[in-house]
């Protein structure tokens, strides 16, 4: 239930009851005129989550409240939303890649309650934030606002994280298959009378990640041949630590909030694989530390409201591969003439990349139905790189700088029933490219090491509601996304940088329908359907290079995707709630010619290597006071569809000797036995029930069936 | 019973000593080259989204024909032929009716057949103490069975041999060369350059030493050490005279071919060196029959760009695939041409065809020309035009046109694989 609906209870109930009183009161006599009887009441409110999604913007805004006490993440949380598809390299903290309305993972933006979420550091993401921090994700598609600030092309996900006004402690752990285990905790507390809130987080999750591999090669030393067999994996540990405080004040004559604050992040992860499971390996692993510190502050001045988020972050992480070994994957080795990850020499490569961010924002309220917004965003990111172990590795200090500027004028009319927001953003990029190593892969040669260049955006995006249960939206955006550090300096393991890869741009169209049907009291019927059309220009590949074990991002000329996504949330009193959605997403290559200017094979080829027809259903059962008054039961299933697609073009080659990735049934069930008003809560659930294998990469099994179990207190 | 040993161990001799006539014969014990080839078909490999080589991931494709010749359809690869990626690299090695190689997994020589649009794993082992990156070694045959694989070390501080037995790819014995680095050098080169040559049983490996860095700086000559491969000691070393550089030094001849041994023993190494105009141009070198030295009076292929790859037609004649830099440098540029050296008289004639010079060809790593049964079969991929495969015939130095593949493809390879028996 969300806090507006509760309150609307609250409140209500405080209405009501004087007529309770009055009817019955002592000495007044009852007189049938002034009875009024009341077989129910059902009174309706809008959460911050239906309000976001009921927003002019194509946005799918996901309440973490039903999953937060469950052993689960918020990738695994968004994976279910409509429109979108996380593909994981494997278990807990391995590698992942989002797509929004076909847009690949690369193409999207994080950021937590409106700031680059890479100021926590790179290796925080949906997969380490503690839960019980987060209230809810908004999933933009394709059109994102420009009070994000962002270059994103495909959409944006923005963390909303949960506001207290009063003190609290929210507290849990879980434990689970392959060893997993996941301790969060966050809070707030005020120093005496000062005013001065202190909230405090803390998130820790480790796996040993020891899953099945299926049908993986081993070498039979007595019959000296290969034998396919099932191992367990057994060098792919993660560990993640985060930790954050924050102090500051609300509502002052200075200020409306105000707050300082650090946190840091450490990431521990072994490496078990390369870019597909036959490059085993079992010593190299990867380790990251960033340091935060930042400062946030807001006021309006009646009209004028104003912002400002001052953060710098030094993040450091290592990659290390020093041993000259060839694991198998039953865990033996052979001495090897080279490093694990590309047999060469050994190596322990350090890169510092600092980051500093600035958010500047206003917005100024010309009357009720007019605003104009003011949005500024730098974000510098340092890349400074050095080996310890390899003398044959230069150092270098790159440095990637971008200045995003966006005014947004907003209107309100007719009654709320039409919004209406137009906006226009600049980029400006800076480049200062020192790396020249690996040229012939990296393009070092081919570019110009300092530069800045300039792109314009903008957009629109209009709301309509015809009735409480048709409304339409359409919006409009011309984007343009900068690389990321990781597309253009790759990550020192598994990703070789591309220093001549190009802005993606694309203009990106949404149509969509939605509405809340309240068939009667106790049945109600939302949906939401949308059509989308993404024109990128250049866009970002990242292709695997099976040879090397690698990852290397590249500009594919031109990219034309069209697709619809629908979703259907059925809810029967409050109790039974059944989620179908669905999506199709058909990118073409619509580059014309080769790079040597000659006719291209695959001009208006399906791309590879891309989910295209994916859907989920999720079915709960809520039963409410089972045992005593506060307690309810909320038992679910949830099933997830993906169709198989192929590695590579789909028109050309045998179909028998095509490589492909294979299509997944997936069951998930859980339950979740809350009491003491959801002060207390445990949680049950078993993650690929039928023990499915299942890949979201060529040659990467994910986890089969793994059961967990999470326990949570809350005290408010 | 002791006369009935005496005729069994008789016999046993007998057929012995037959049984190694009869190999001598036949030169078993050298690498099989055959005049003629009697049931043979052509793979051609193209590549989509970008011209393949140098670790670059691109979708290779392989498709077997029985025939080259003009007058067939356009060859396309829509629905048909393999798609080899996931398993086997573009850098092979090709004998007879196998590829060979260290496939992408990395971990293990292989040798396989591509076969109804499959690839099919013949043999395979796993590596033991020497390990070798995917495409980056290199490889010579000392006879039909028995393939040696040498790169320097994964620090390139030393140079690693193993000797493989090709029917079954086990490992014979492996080791490491008995080469030290030279004063003021820091790493070898990542996998020289390997060739045997059946005259004296000896092979020949180019190498030379530099400063560390992926742009490190060669500070010793092109060098050859003569190794006998009975038991791989190196019995000698040799520098070239010229300050030049090897045309490839990273990725064997897996690729590109550099080298080339004539019917007579003449060993010829491919080269080049930056000019005051500042293209590259080649130089191609010879160590002369009977020698396991460089001829410092020879220096071939000096006024015609640079050489990229070059194969034996037989006598005194080479196909080459070369570039004008001054037509561009890049893997897409259409600055390459095949020309016909003549070893000897140490000049180049471009291939022609109806009296005109074959466009220029975009592809810098091309081992677009195959030879067999007295033809040279060579791949034009230009510009405005659909690749275009021409036939060269040796005795009568004619070019006729071959078959047409359809656009749209990077063209890169045509093996001429000999049929499973």
């Amino acid at each position: 239930m969300s806090r507006i609906s509760e309150f609307i209870y609250i409140l209500m109930f405080f209405l009501l009851l004087p007529l309770r009183v009055s009817g019955g009161g002592i000495g007044v006599p009852e007189s049938p005129l002034d009875t009024v009887r009341l077989g129910g009441v059902s009174v309706l409110g809008k959460s911050k989550t239906q309000r976001v999604r009921e927003g002019a913007y194509s946005v799918n805004a996901v309440s973490i409240t039903p999953s937060v006490n469950r052993l689960t993440t918020l990738n695994e949380i968004v994976d279910r939303s409509a429109g979108v598809k996380v593909r994981r390299q494997g278990g807990v903290g391995s590698d992942f890649d989002m797509s929004i309305n076909g847009l690949s993972g690369s193409s999207i933006r994080y950021f937590i309650d409106g700031v680059p979420l890479d100021i926590k550091g790179a290796d925080v993401g949906l997969d380490n934030i503690p839960l019980n921090m987060v209230e809810r994700v908004e999933l933009y598609k394709g059109v994102v606002p420009a009070s994000l600030g962002s270059d994103a092309l495909g959409g944006a996900v923005n963390i909303v994280t949960r506001k207290h006004r009063t003190g609290f402690v929210d507290a849990s752990y879980g434990i689970g298959s392959f060893h997993t285990h996941t301790a969060d905790l966050t809070g707030q507390f005020f120093l005496g009378k000062t005013g001065i809130a202190v909230r405090p987080t803390f998130g820790l999750n480790y796996s040993k990640n020891d899953y099945m591999m299926r049908d993986v090669e081993v070498w039979d030393e007595e019959a000296e041949e290969y034998v396919i067999t099932d191992r367990p994996r057994f060098h792919d540990s993660y560990f993640s630590l985060i930790g954050q405080i924050e102090a500051g004040v609300n509502d002052v004559s200075w200020a409306d909030a105000f707050f300082v604050s650090g946190s840091f992040n450490k990431v521990d992860k072994q490496l078990q694989t390369g870019a597909m499971q036959n490059k085993v390996y079992g010593d190299a692993a990867r380790h990251s530390e960033a340091w935060n510190v930042s400062a946030r502050y807001s006021k309006r001045w009646g009209a004028l409201g104003t912002r400002l988020t001052l953060s710098h972050t030094w993040d450091r992480s290592e990659t290390v591969d020093t041993a000259f070994r060839k694991y198998s994957w039953d865990g033996t080795w052979l001495p090897s003439s080279g490093n694990e990850i590309n047999n060469r020499a050994r190596s322990r490569r350090v890169y510092k990349r600092p980051l500093t961010v600035v958010n500047a924002g206003a917005d100024y309220v010309i009357d009720r139905h007019h605003s104009l917004a003011f949005n500024y965003m730098l974000n510098r990111r340092g890349n400074k790189r050095h080996d310890d172990y390899d003398k044959s590795f230069e150092p270098s200090n790159d440095v990637v700088t971008k200045h995003v500027v966006s005014i947004t004028y907003s209107q309100n009319l007719m009654d709320d029933r039409l919004q209406n927001a137009f906006f226009v953003k600049d980029y400006v990029n800076s480049t200062s490219i020192r790396q020249k190593d690996n040229f012939t892969i990296t393009g070092a040669g081919q570019i110009e090491p300092d530069a800045t260049k300039n792109y314009w955006g903008g957009g629109l995006a209009s709301r309509f509601t015809i009735t409480a249960p048709l409304a339409v939206k359409a919006s409009f955006e011309h984007s343009v996304r900068l690389p990321l550090s990781r597309e253009l300096l790759g990550n020192g393991t598994t990703i070789y940088p591309n220093l001549t890869l190009s802005p993606e741009e694309s203009d990106n169209v949404n149509l969509g329908v939605f509405g809340t049907w309240h068939i009667d009291a106790d049945n109600v019927l939302s949906y939401e359907a949308d059509g989308y059309l993404r024109y990128v220009g250049n866009y970002i590949r990242a292709r695997v290079s099976e040879r090397e074990g690698m990852m290397q991002y590249f500009n594919e000329s031109a990219i034309h995707i069209k697709g619809a996504d629908l979703e259907l949330r059925y809810v029967w009193r409050n109790s039974l709630t059944v989620v179908l959605n669905g999506t199709y997403s058909d990118a073409r290559d619509r580059k014309r010619f080769k790079t040597d200017g000659n006719p291209s094979a695959t001009y208006d080829n399906k791309v590879p290597n891309r989910p295209w027809l994916y859907g989920n259903a999720d079915v709960s059962y809520q039963f409410r006071e089972l045992s005593r008054l506060d307690d309810r039961l909320r038992i679910g299933v949830s099933y997830k569809y993906i169709h198989w697609y192929y590695l590579n073009w789909e028109a050309y080659g045998a179909v028998e000797s095509k490589a492909r990735i294979p299509s997944q049934n997936i069951f998930d069930i859980s339950a979740t036995y809350s009491w003491h008003e959801e002060r207390y809560n445990l949680s049950v659930s078993c993650d690929n029930v039928f023990d499915r294998l299942a890949y979201d990469n060529y040659m990467l099994q994910k986890p089969g069936r793994a059961v967990y179990a999470k326990f949570r207190i809350y005290i408010d | 019973m002791k006369k009935f040993k005496f005729l069994y161990l008789s016999i046993a001799v007998i057929m012995m000593a037959v049984g190694m006539t009869s190999c001598s014969d036949d030169n078993k014990n050298e690498p099989d080259r055959p005049d003629i080839i009697e049931n043979f078909h052509f793979d051609l490999w193209v590549a989509l989204d970008r011209h393949g080589g140098m670790g670059r991931d691109v979708q290779t494709l392989v498709r077997s024909l029985g025939s080259l010749d003009a007058g067939q359809p356009e060859i396309n690869f829509e629905g048909t032929g393999t798609e080899v990626n996931s398993v086997m690299s573009l850098e092979t090695i090709l004998k007879g009716a196998y590829y060979y190689q260290v496939p992408v997994s990395g971990d293990r020589f292989a040798k396989y057949r591509i076969e109804n649009n499959r690839v099919i794993t013949v043999a395979q082992s796993r590596f033991k103490t020497n390990t070798y990156a995917t495409r980056k070694y290199t490889h010579a045959w000392t006879n039909d069975d028995t393939l040696v694989i040498m790169a320097a070390d994964g620090e390139a501080k030393k140079i690693i041999w193993t000797k493989l037995d090709a029917s079954d790819m086990s490992i014979i014995s492996e080791g490491t060369l008995d080469i030290a680095l030279p004063q003021g050098a820091e790493i070898f080169t990542t996998s020289g350059i390997l060739n045997y040559r059946r005259q004296d049983d000896r092979l020949f490996y180019f190498y030379y030493a530099k400063t560390e860095g992926r742009q490190g700086k060669r500070v010793t000559p092109i060098t050859v050490a003569v190794i006998n491969p009975a038991d791989m000691s190196v019995e000698k070393t040799s520098v070239c005279p010229h300050d030049y550089d090897m045309v490839g030094t990273a990725y064997g001849e897996l690729l590109q071919t550099t080298t080339l041994i004539t019917d007579n023993g003449d060993i010829y190494l491919a080269c080049m060196n930056d000019d005051a105009d500042g293209n590259e141009h080649s130089h191609l070198l010879r160590i002369p029959a009977g020698s396991t030295e460089f001829d410092a009076t020879y220096d071939g292929f000096t006024e015609d760009g640079k050489l990229i790859s070059i194969m034996y037609l037989g006598g005194s004649e080479a196909m080459a695939y070369a570039r004008n830099d001054q037509l561009g440098e890049h893997i897409d540029d259409f600055s390459h041409y095949y020309t016909v050296l003549n070893l000897d008289a140490r000049t180049a004639r471009p291939v022609t065809f109806d009296g005109e010079r074959l466009a220029y060809s975009s592809g810098r790593f091309s081992s677009r020309m195959a030879y067999v049964n007295h033809k040279a079969y060579i791949g034009v991929d230009a510009e405005g035009t659909n690749p275009q495969i021409y036939i060269y015939d040796v005795a009568t130095r004619t070019t006729a046109k071959g078959a047409t593949m359809a656009p749209g493809y990077y063209f890169e390879q045509i093996r001429v694989v000999e049929n499973v028996k």
